[in-house]
């Protein structure tokens, strides 16, 4: 395993991956603080950067935008309240809270410290727990990837905010696109209605792009027109330096936080949302201070940003480890694995050890490359959000068509990604989410496949995926993740789409 | 909005009931002992007809429910009003503007057809900052072409006749 991690090092500290990890982790914290732009855009509009790129050069940018992104979408949350990410609603009420108090310097730095100590805890849970999942994962049979299919695309259509009715519709849509196209088992072309555009099944790359940035882009293009989009103005930072004693005496929380972060951020389907609202509860529970939580509690700041970036290693264990994502950006970091020609899953640990290893520690160091990046740019970061914010959705714009474009070199793809764009406008206005259609789409094949499988397996008795005993189990969470909600849904989650 | 999210469901029911017509022409095809092309289609789509009908059930009786406690319906003032119709036509305006990118790109090649899109579009945002009409479609398409066009060498549609010439000075 040594001998992987030197390989892993020496390759990632070469500099054309070292510019892109800086590229990806500035363009990922800029991104994040955009409030028009989220971390899944955010991943979307850097996969055309990859497609020039080794795949390990590749990666290395995409996990860098994806941790910058998380801690980017709270700075404009503690700076002027506007959480740039849903993941940062609890910073806005404990860090804005501080900087009107005239503490924002120090909100900053605390939120910046933590977002790094949650988020290389959770790397080092990801390398030391991807190794022992994935050998363990080696056992599942079909009907275990069934099982875990049905349990990831469960808990997101159960806790993707709003109505787990509407959840569960948006999840079953995306598994319906993944049945489109021609069928893996018997080769009969399914859903193709005569078209040649649609005989390949749908791309997930230009349905993501499509659903997750075009709609967004028409979204805000509705707004009445702004100059600029940051309306607040940024006051200066003075040295306010958080002391070791704040560290010392909330370590608890840091440690607690950062482990709830890990682990909601492995289960497939939760993510940096959920990670950062469960561990604020609990902080504000277990504080010794209850009384300042929602008037600038650093303790509860520290608690939901450190919970938040620790979300990113736990949903990279179980990409890495089981092929599954666990959230709309891990969903595309799929996607991106495919362009490379690789398969997220068990076997890749074994098959290219330098992928997986090359990851954790592009994952690493990007998290300590952060702290700088932050340190250094805050004040740059806020001057972009006076650019003139009609062009910047031109742009993006132009970067979906180049995305969707650039995939196969093909124009037909630009309409699938226009149709993909008003399905997800129209999925928005109506308060269908779209995470769980995109995590649909994207593990429909997996999970039909793995029942078919199943079933042929068992000569066609569907008791196999209840007999045996780990799929029984993932299947009653599943179960559960969706009964749950419908009994007590956390009242702050009612109102974010994840 | 109820009455909008009543035709919505609708459209979202007959959407599901049509593929479903659709996938239960595949359940014959299949081999011995197995399940077919169809199954898990069939499986799909019939569970998510059920849920868009219970979906639709519900949003008509709150529906119902409203319509009784509020018998007088609240007039939408004249504000509001203008500004549904703004947001309405800068939607259209981005939806026809983006489809029309799409169509012109192969016939007058990316570099021309990205510049004009840049300048409609930011138009049609009711930008009106002459330096940021004129400035920003040349910046915008100048990057986008050094980085994917030159640097990552994407091969963008170049156009037909003059236009192709057009776009072969440029990359």
């Amino acid at each position: 395993m040594l001998e992987h991690y030197v390989t892993a090092f020496s390759t990632i500290l070469l500099p054309q991956n070292l510019l892109a990890m800086l590229m990806g982790g500035l363009w990922g914290i800029i991104a994040g603080a955009l409030p028009g732009i989220s971390t899944s855009m955010a991943v979307v509009l850097s996969i055309p950067f990859t497609f020039g790129m080794s795949p390990i050069t590749g990666f290395t940018m995409l996990v860098s935008v994806y941790c910058g992104g998380i801690t980017g979408g709270s700075i404009t949350a503690v700076l002027f309240g506007i959480p740039g990410e849903p993941s940062a609603v609890c910073t806005v009420i404990e860090g804005y809270s501080l900087a009107k108090q005239g503490h924002a310097a120090h909100a900053l730095w605390v939120f910046i410290l933590a977002s790094a100590i949650g988020g290389i805890f959770s790397v080092f849970v990801m390398m030391a727990a991807t190794p022992v999942i994935a050998n363990f994962a080696m056992r599942f049979g079909p009907p275990e990837y069934f099982a875990l299919t049905m349990l990831g695309l469960s808990v997101v259509s159960g806790l993707s905010g709003g109505s787990v009715l509407k959840g569960l519709i948006s999840c079953l849509f995306g598994i319906f696109l993944a049945t489109i196209g021609t069928d893996g088992i018997t080769g009969v072309e399914r859903f193709t209605f005569g078209t040649t555009i649609l005989l390949g099944g749908i791309s997930f790359v230009t349905a993501m792009v499509g659903l997750l940035a075009v709609s967004e882009v028409l979204i805000e293009a509705e707004q009445p027109f702004q100059e600029y989009k940051g309306s607040a103005r940024y006051r200066g930072l003075k040295e306010e330096l958080p002391t070791l004693s704040e560290y010392k005496e909330n370590w608890q929380t840091l440690t607690k936080s950062s482990v709830i972060g890990t682990i909601v951020g492995a289960l497939p389907g939760a993510g940096a949302t959920i990670a950062s609202f469960l561990a604020y509860g609990e902080a504000a529970r277990s504080s010794k201070h209850p009384e300042r939580f929602g008037n600038g509690a650093i303790d509860g700041l520290m608690a939901t940003e450190s919970a938040n970036n620790a979300s990113t290693g736990g949903s990279m264990t179980t990409l890495l480890a089981l092929g599954i994502p666990g959230s709309n950006t891990t969903a595309m970091l799929i996607a991106a694995f495919m362009i490379h020609g690789l398969q997220p899953g068990p076997l890749l640990l074994t098959q290219r050890p330098d992928i997986v290893y090359g990851i954790f520690v592009a994952m690493l160091l990007t998290n300590i490359f952060l702290v700088a990046l932050s340190v250094i740019g805050v004040r740059m970061f806020l001057q972009l959000n006076r650019l003139p914010y009609s062009v910047f959705s031109a742009a993006i714009m132009i970067l979906c068509a180049i995305g969707a474009f650039g995939l196969n070199n093909s124009v037909d793809d630009l309409y699938v990604m226009f149709g993909f764009g008003l399905i997800g406008y129209y999925m928005r206005k109506f308060g269908f989410p779209i995470a769980p259609a995109v995590l649909g789409l994207v593990l429909g094949n997996l999970a039909e496949l793995s029942l078919r499988r199943s079933l042929l397996l068992s000569l066609g008795n569907p008791l196999i995926l209840v007999t045996r005993p780990l799929s029984a189990i993932m299947l009653f969470f599943a179960a559960v993740s969706l009964i749950y909600p419908l009994i007590k849904q956390p009242k702050a989650l009612k109102d974010v789409e994840m | 909005m109820k009455r909008d999210e009543i035709i919505v469901n609708l459209v979202i029911i007959a959407f599901f009931i049509f593929m479903l017509i659709n996938s239960l022409k595949l359940h014959e095809i299949r081999r011995f002992g197995e399940v077919g092309s169809g199954f898990w289609p069939i499986l799909i789509l019939s569970t998510a007809t059920l849920l868009s009908i219970i979906l639709l059930v519900s949003t008509l009786i709150k529906y119902l429910n409203e319509k009784k406690k509020a018998s007088v319906e609240a007039s939408i003032s004249k504000e509001a009003l203008v500004d549904l119709k703004s947001r309405r036509r800068k939607f259209a305006l981005s939806v026809i503007l983006l489809l029309i990118y799409v169509i012109i790109m192969p016939w007058i090649g990316f570099v021309l057809s990205t510049l004009i899109y840049v300048l409609a579009f930011i138009l049609a945002l009711e930008e009106r900052r002459k330096y940021v009409l004129i400035i920003s479609p040349v910046l915008v398409t100048a990057l986008i072409v050094i980085i994917f066009a030159k640097f990552i060498v994407i091969p963008f549609p170049r156009g037909v006749g003059i236009f192709a010439a057009f776009s072969r000075l440029i990359y």
